[in-house]
């Protein structure tokens, strides 16, 4: 039988609705020591004081690690890709965020860790903090990040992410409306059912396994390997089995600070973050707000789009720039609009660092550009469909970054559900197609935007 | 007092892979004695069906039933390089990875047929755990057989490898955000048509039914696809009207620290969800795919802030679409408020939230 294309039973159904399938949480080993974090309880603070002598004696303790015991304190994970680094894996002089890690405690069970913990002399002289991510930029605002308020190091040290093409002016001068509006979709939690764990075993030949529930076994081991500073073969990750991620374990959140508990420790070491820490502690999606305005026509067609973004990236950038670039990449939706001003910033706040999550960086921008989409019909009176339809993407039109779209499915699947909701589609919008534009689909302001480089 | 129905629509696009690419996956392959094929991939399987789908296309590139195929991704030491789960990659990246290597394997397997059946390779097939000859559908072969001969009469070990790594597309102008190539391995496109009823004294919006089509390519398992496609609808429906981790924002105060405080969807929340699979291939993804793991909820929270607005005649562009918001919303169009300015070609909605309103050190209008 045809393998590709078949309803094939899931290869590991059975074992998770039986509740057999073997998640990081159900190893456990010989000798293995409970973790517990010491995390900040303030916003924005200097750490004036951090003295971990007598969590060191407390009875089960085995080790306690701080910032002075990680080779390199900070390695972001798109390092690699020139984004530099700017997180502390334990937080060193300063913490930005409520929940940041500063010392990861070792005990022979969670009750003596947690004891330790407690036991931990640490003093704050607390800062002012920065919510509102639309006051960042005011002289008065307070300064929540040592780069300034918003993310400088674009290509070319650029502090924001452009687009720009065709003639935005002129779109507008030539527009019959201009409509303008604002769109703030929040932040949400991942809430896997599985919440941030590892456990990490020293080997007797001096590696180390990493029982973890990374969503990107590669992607962590480069960035544990960079923090520990350890080759690749120092250290093997076992996972590939994640208990619900939905972009919140691309963070490498708990494998390399319990690694470093272990390291010190000569002991297995499980860090498993409780319910309240994973809502808390762990990365959200981001909050953004959006602000479009566009140049259309009475009839339908957008001629142009001037847009805004402010990221709330949180109190680090982690995945942020390359979600706002993905975000600018686009910013037009579905459709095809010629004209285009686009400035975006990763803002810094005192939130939790937000990361990766389900339709990174375009999430935002579908709520936005659709919700809009849908108020420009309501303005003048178009039908939903046939706005849609027009201006849709066809082959050959181009990108906001001015590749060639090959294969778009805008019109399919907007006429595939005015079909299964019964919406009567005017003649020439129930036939209109994908293929390049011709004739009434091609009026003068989308000719010179077609291309047929790239795809 | 009463409760209201809307309709509202949204059509939405997405890419597959890593935006301006870069990221590689790999996987290899070996076989046993008696035909049955070991994959080793790195790609993680966080629900999205990573296993089943790569063992999908390993099955049907190689020509052998499903069940033969044993997938390992369980560690860094026997699986290659795979970036990881996210970016809606496991289908089209790491899947081209897995039927990159599955090819070699064939292509070997063929040639060990090919010596003992004394038959050219270019004239022999798989079909189903059977080499046979093309043409004379008679003179078959166990792919069983092969293995062992392999093994035991050519002394070889038949594996394959496969990579799939798409060039860096780099920004070539800072100003404009032109790139040097595709910044994708595919683009996949969706649209959902959303049904809500909203009660004007509560201000409860009820999502009542979704019809959604998304352009999948190619549906590797078209079971997997509707499972993310309604699992997705469920995700962007919180994303709509239930869920805030800053529920002040942007203030950081009364944050949900428990599943009593922070509202996921439930199986009460549940809509009618109707779901259409186009298959527009790409000319990139592994039998035509494009990935939609991501996209699948993106596109719900447009339609139902659209068909509230049909429903009650407000525009709520926050999310999530709450009670408090629907309320104070109807309370300010019933005072004659919430209308945008209007001033010659100028449509101004939303002034109240703009950095305009809030800011000094930054402005935004059309003409600045």
């Amino acid at each position: 039988m045809k393998a590709v294309g078949a309803r094939l039973p899931r290869y590991d159904g059975v074992g998770h609705v039986t509740g057999q399938t073997t998640y990081v949480d159900d190893f456990r080993v010989h000798g293995m020591l409970w973790a517990k974090a010491l995390r900040s309880p303030v916003h924005h603070a200097a750490i004036t004081k951090l003295d971990t002598s007598r969590a060191e004696a407390v009875p089960g303790v085995h080790a306690v690690v701080t910032h002075t015991d990680v080779p390199q304190l900070e390695y972001g994970h798109l390092s690699g890709l020139g984004i530099p680094a700017d997180e502390p894996l334990l937080a060193k002089d300063e913490v930005r965020y409520m929940g940041q890690p500063i010392a990861l405690v070792a005990a022979e069970d969670l009750e003596a860790a947690t004891a330790g913990v407690a036991a931990i002399e640490i003093e704050y002289e607390e800062r002012p903090t920065l919510w509102d991510v639309r006051e960042a930029f005011d002289s008065d605002a307070a300064v929540v990040h040592r780069w300034g308020n918003w993310y400088p190091h674009f290509e070319d040290e650029m502090d924001r992410r452009q687009i720009r093409k065709g003639d935005i002016q002129k779109a507008f001068e030539d527009a019959d409306h201009i409509i303008q509006g604002v769109y703030r979709p929040a932040a949400i939690e991942h809430v896997p059912m599985e919440t941030q764990v590892s456990m990490v075993v020293p080997e007797s030949d001096g590696r180390l396994t990493i029982h973890s529930c990374t969503q990107a076994m590669y992607f962590s081991l480069g960035v544990i390997s960079a923090h520990l500073q350890v080759p690749l073969n120092k250290l093997k990750i076992v996972g590939g089995t994640v208990g619900g991620g939905f972009g919140g374990k691309v963070d490498t959140a708990s494998e390399t600070i319990t690694a470093l508990a272990a390291m010190k420790a000569g002991r297995p070491v499980k860090w498993r973050w409780t319910r309240e820490e994973e809502f808390l502690a762990s990365s959200t999606r981001a909050p953004w707000h959006m602000e479009i305005i566009d140049a259309v026509t009475s009839d339908g067609w957008i001629l142009g789009r001037k847009m805004l973004t402010l990221h709330d990236s949180g109190a680090y950038a982690r995945f942020s720039p390359y979600g706002l670039t993905k975000h600018s990449f686009h910013h037009t939706g579905a459709y095809t609009i010629p004209h285009l001003h686009f400035d975006g910033y990763v803002v810094f706040t005192n939130r939790v660092p937000t990361t990766a999550m389900r339709g990174f960086g375009v999430t935002s921008v579908s709520f936005a550009v659709e919700t809009h989409m849908s108020r420009i019909v309501d303005e003048l009176g178009l039908d939903p469909y046939e706005f849609r339809l027009k201006n849709a993407n066809r082959i050959h039109d181009t990108s906001p970054n001015r590749i060639s779209y090959t294969d778009p499915s805008t019109v399919d699947v907007l006429q595939s559900i005015a079909g299964a909701t019964g919406h009567d589609l005017a003649p020439a919008y129930a036939a209109a197609t994908r293929e390049p534009r011709e004739g009434e689909w091609l009026p003068d302001h989308l000719v010179d935007q077609i291309s047929t480089e790239g795809h | 007092m009463a409760k209201h129905t809307g309709r509202g629509l949204a059509a939405i696009e997405y890419p597959s892979g890593m935006n301006q690419n870069g990221d590689p996956s790999q996987a290899w392959i070996k076989v046993k004695p008696d035909g049955r094929i070991d994959v080793f991939s790195g790609t993680s399987d966080i629900g999205n069906g990573a296993k089943t789908i790569q063992s999908q296309i390993v099955a049907e590139s190689i020509g052998v039933p499903y069940d033969w195929v044993t997938f390992d991704n369980s560690n860094t030491d026997s699986s290659p390089v795979c970036t990881g789960t996210f970016a809606s990659r496991a289908t089209v990246i790491a899947g081209n990875a897995v039927l990159k290597a599955a090819e070699e394997v064939k292509t070997k397997l063929l040639e060990i047929a090919s010596a003992e059946m004394e038959i050219g390779p270019q004239d022999l097939d798989i079909i189903d755990g059977e080499v046979q000859a093309r043409g004379a559908p008679s003179l078959t072969m166990d792919v069983a057989d092969v293995a062992a001969a392999a093994t035991y009469g050519h002394g070889q070990l038949i594996t394959g490898t496969g990579a799939e790594l798409n060039a860096f597309a780099a920004i070539t102008n800072s100003e404009t955000g032109e790139v040097d190539s595709p910044p994708h391995a595919a683009i996949s496109y969706a649209a959902c048509a959303a049904e809500v009823e909203v009660d004007d004294e509560t201000g409860i919006v009820r999502i009542v039914r979704m019809v959604q089509a998304y352009d999948v390519g190619k549906a590797i398992n078209p079971t997997l696809v509707e499972g993310q496609i309604e699992g997705g609808a469920v995700m962007g429906l919180g994303l709509g009207v239930l869920e805030d981790s800053y529920p002040y924002y942007p203030s950081p105060d009364h944050r949900g620290s428990h599943f009593g405080s922070y509202f996921v969807p439930g199986m009460e929340d549940l809509p009618q969800i109707e779901t259409i699979i186009i298959e527009n291939p790409s000319a990139t993804g592994p039998y035509g795919a494009k990935g939609i793991g991501e996209m699948a909820n993106n596109s719900q929270p447009p339609a139902i802030a659209a068909a509230v607005h049909d429903a009650v005649g407000v525009w709520v562009t926050e999310l999530p679409i709450t009670p408090e918001r629907v309320l104070r919303a109807l309370d300010a169009k019933a005072a004659g408020g919430g209308q945008p300015r209007r001033e010659g070609k100028h449509i101004v909605f939303d002034e109240e939230l703009s950095v305009n309103s809030v800011a000094s050190g930054i402005s935004w209008t059309s003409d600045s």
